[in-house]
């Protein structure tokens, strides 16, 4: 799925490294670490001092105070899905994510998942599958006052299918979410599953998303179809009803994470009627 | 007594849309009624902010062709919404008319929906009914905009560029000057740079072997 606030904070000059690096350094303004973590990710730096100084903003976070106006974990949460942009350099950085999986806050925890994922951790297979555990109606529950759910499920199995270990006590703990009443959730569970065993199943069940009534539902399908780069799909995506720019974008998963039929004369035809 | 025609009836229905839905559907059996009166009610649909709707209307427009552009030209440039979908109806035509508003789009768009749609437009200009003089000068035009956007930052308008040089390509002679420039820039985007998504390598490929058969 799309990462809720990946953009920068506000429109800004464009920036050097050594700035974005400046900015990060210090710790006067948490504004300017937000946005000096958010560039490093962005522009892929490879700059040595980048992962270093990442790790030490994930570690600045601090326990939620509701009382307290400014959101002190921003800064951690950028520099999280920055560690998650910049692999294979942010390998080192993987235990301290494995630390932040376990936060309080639940924000913190879905931007730890999601960027483990990209780096393919698989030391964080043990530390997913014992946070989904207790399936939908434990961690899948809603928080009492709240509409998030008690672990950020979506992030926690995208990150399994990212990481691509197919075992059966992974693929014991994804499959119940594919009965949870939330169908971002189901589709989370089907993009993994697929990712993970290839079964046709799995890619129908998102293709059957893809109708749902709800804009958002179809998009999170088309991105979901996307990662996993099931081209037997291609059509589907392409008659589905959002914008041209996401099928795009899940059809181009299909060219580069998936193979066999359709070849790619037919998706990149498919691609051409969409601009 | 003058009859009611079945456009002015489908008209009256899109005017009176009162639903989303409604609105949707209403637009579908105007575009599909392939008559020229359609085309103003059709561009005011695009600045409805009903995405489905204006999809289909920017159908209908294209279908329409040449006989939509008048009412394309004249839509409200501060209406950046509709504009944006009168872009991609203008690609669709082709329409010389519409070259300026297309070379402006691909070059200064902020968003990239509009330049990929520009991209793929100036590809596919209409030019046959001009005289040949004239022909070479949009061509050069198209090709220098197009050449530019090969270093655009967002992947789907290189992609885009990728096949409106195919396109411009493979309606020129291989002698030209134009046509070797054309195929300088693909392999601009075949280029396997770490900012250069694979999608766009393989579609500039794609477009390399069509022309070499050419």
């Amino acid at each position: 799925m799309v990462d809720a606030d990946a953009s920068p904070p506000q429109a800004g000059e464009p920036i050097s490294e050594q700035e974005a690096l400046r900015r990060l350094r210090q710790s006067e303004d948490s504004s300017q670490q937000y946005y000096g973590a958010w560039w490093l990710g962005r522009m892929r730096s490879q700059h040595p001092e980048a992962v270093p100084l990442l790790q030490q903003a994930l570690r600045q976070r601090r326990p939620r105070d509701s009382g307290d106006g400014v959101e002190e974990n921003a800064v951690a949460r950028n520099a999280a899905r920055a560690l998650g942009k910049l692999a294979p350099a942010a390998q080192t950085a993987i235990p301290d994510l494995l630390d932040t999986l376990q936060d309080a806050d639940d924000g913190l925890r879905e931007a730890a998942a999601r960027a483990l994922g990209q780096l393919a951790a698989s030391e964080a297979i043990e530390a997913l599958c014992e946070k989904l555990a207790s399936g939908p109606a434990g961690a899948g529950a809603q928080q009492a006052n709240s509409p998030r759910l008690v672990e950020p499920c979506e992030a926690l199995l995208e990150a399994l299918g990212d990481i691509g270990v197919n075992e059966p006590r992974v693929l014991a703990v994804v499959k119940p979410f594919l009965e949870h009443e939330r169908p971002l959730i189901r589709s989370a569970a089907a993009r993994t599953l697929l990712q993970l065993s290839g079964e046709a199943r799995w890619g129908e069940l998102l293709v059957d998303l893809l109708d749902h009534p709800q804009l958002q539902v179809r998009r999170a399908a088309l991105m979901d179809l996307g990662a996993a780069g099931w081209r037997p799909g291609f059509q589907a995506i392409a008659a589905t009803l959002a914008e041209n720019s996401l099928k795009l974008m899940a059809l181009r998963g299909l060219v580069e994470q998936g193979n066999g039929d359709p070849g790619d004369e037919a998706l990149l035809a498919c691609m051409d009627a969409l601009l | 007594m003058s009859q009611v025609s079945p456009v002015a009836e489908k008209i009256t229905a899109l005017q009176q849309a009162d639903s989303a839905q409604d609105l949707l559907r209403a637009t579908q059996e105007l575009a599909a009624s392939a008559d020229a009166s359609a085309a103003p009610v059709l561009v005011e649909v695009l600045g409805f902010n009903n995405p489905g709707a204006a999809v289909a209307a920017v159908e209908g427009l294209i279908s329409l062709g040449t006989a939509a552009v008048d009412a394309l030209l004249q839509l409200d440039p501060e209406n950046y919404g509709a504009r944006a979908w009168a872009v991609r109806a203008l690609a669709g035509i082709g329409d010389v008319r519409g070259l300026e508003l297309l070379l402006d789009a691909l070059g200064s768009d902020v968003a990239a929906s509009v330049r990929r749609a520009a991209a793929k437009g100036l590809g596919q200009m209409q030019l046959a009914e001009l005289p040949p003089d004239q022909q070479q000068v949009v061509q050069r035009q198209c090709l220098g905009a197009l050449l530019a956007a090969t270093s655009d930052g967002e992947w789907v308008v290189r992609y885009a560029v990728a096949v409106g040089l195919e396109l411009l390509a493979a309606g020129l002679p291989p002698h030209l000057p134009e046509w070797q420039q054309a195929r300088a820039g693909l392999v601009t985007l075949l280029a396997a740079a770490a900012d250069n998504a694979p999608v766009v390598q393989r579609r500039a490929h794609l477009a390399l072997l069509r022309l070499e058969q050419q």
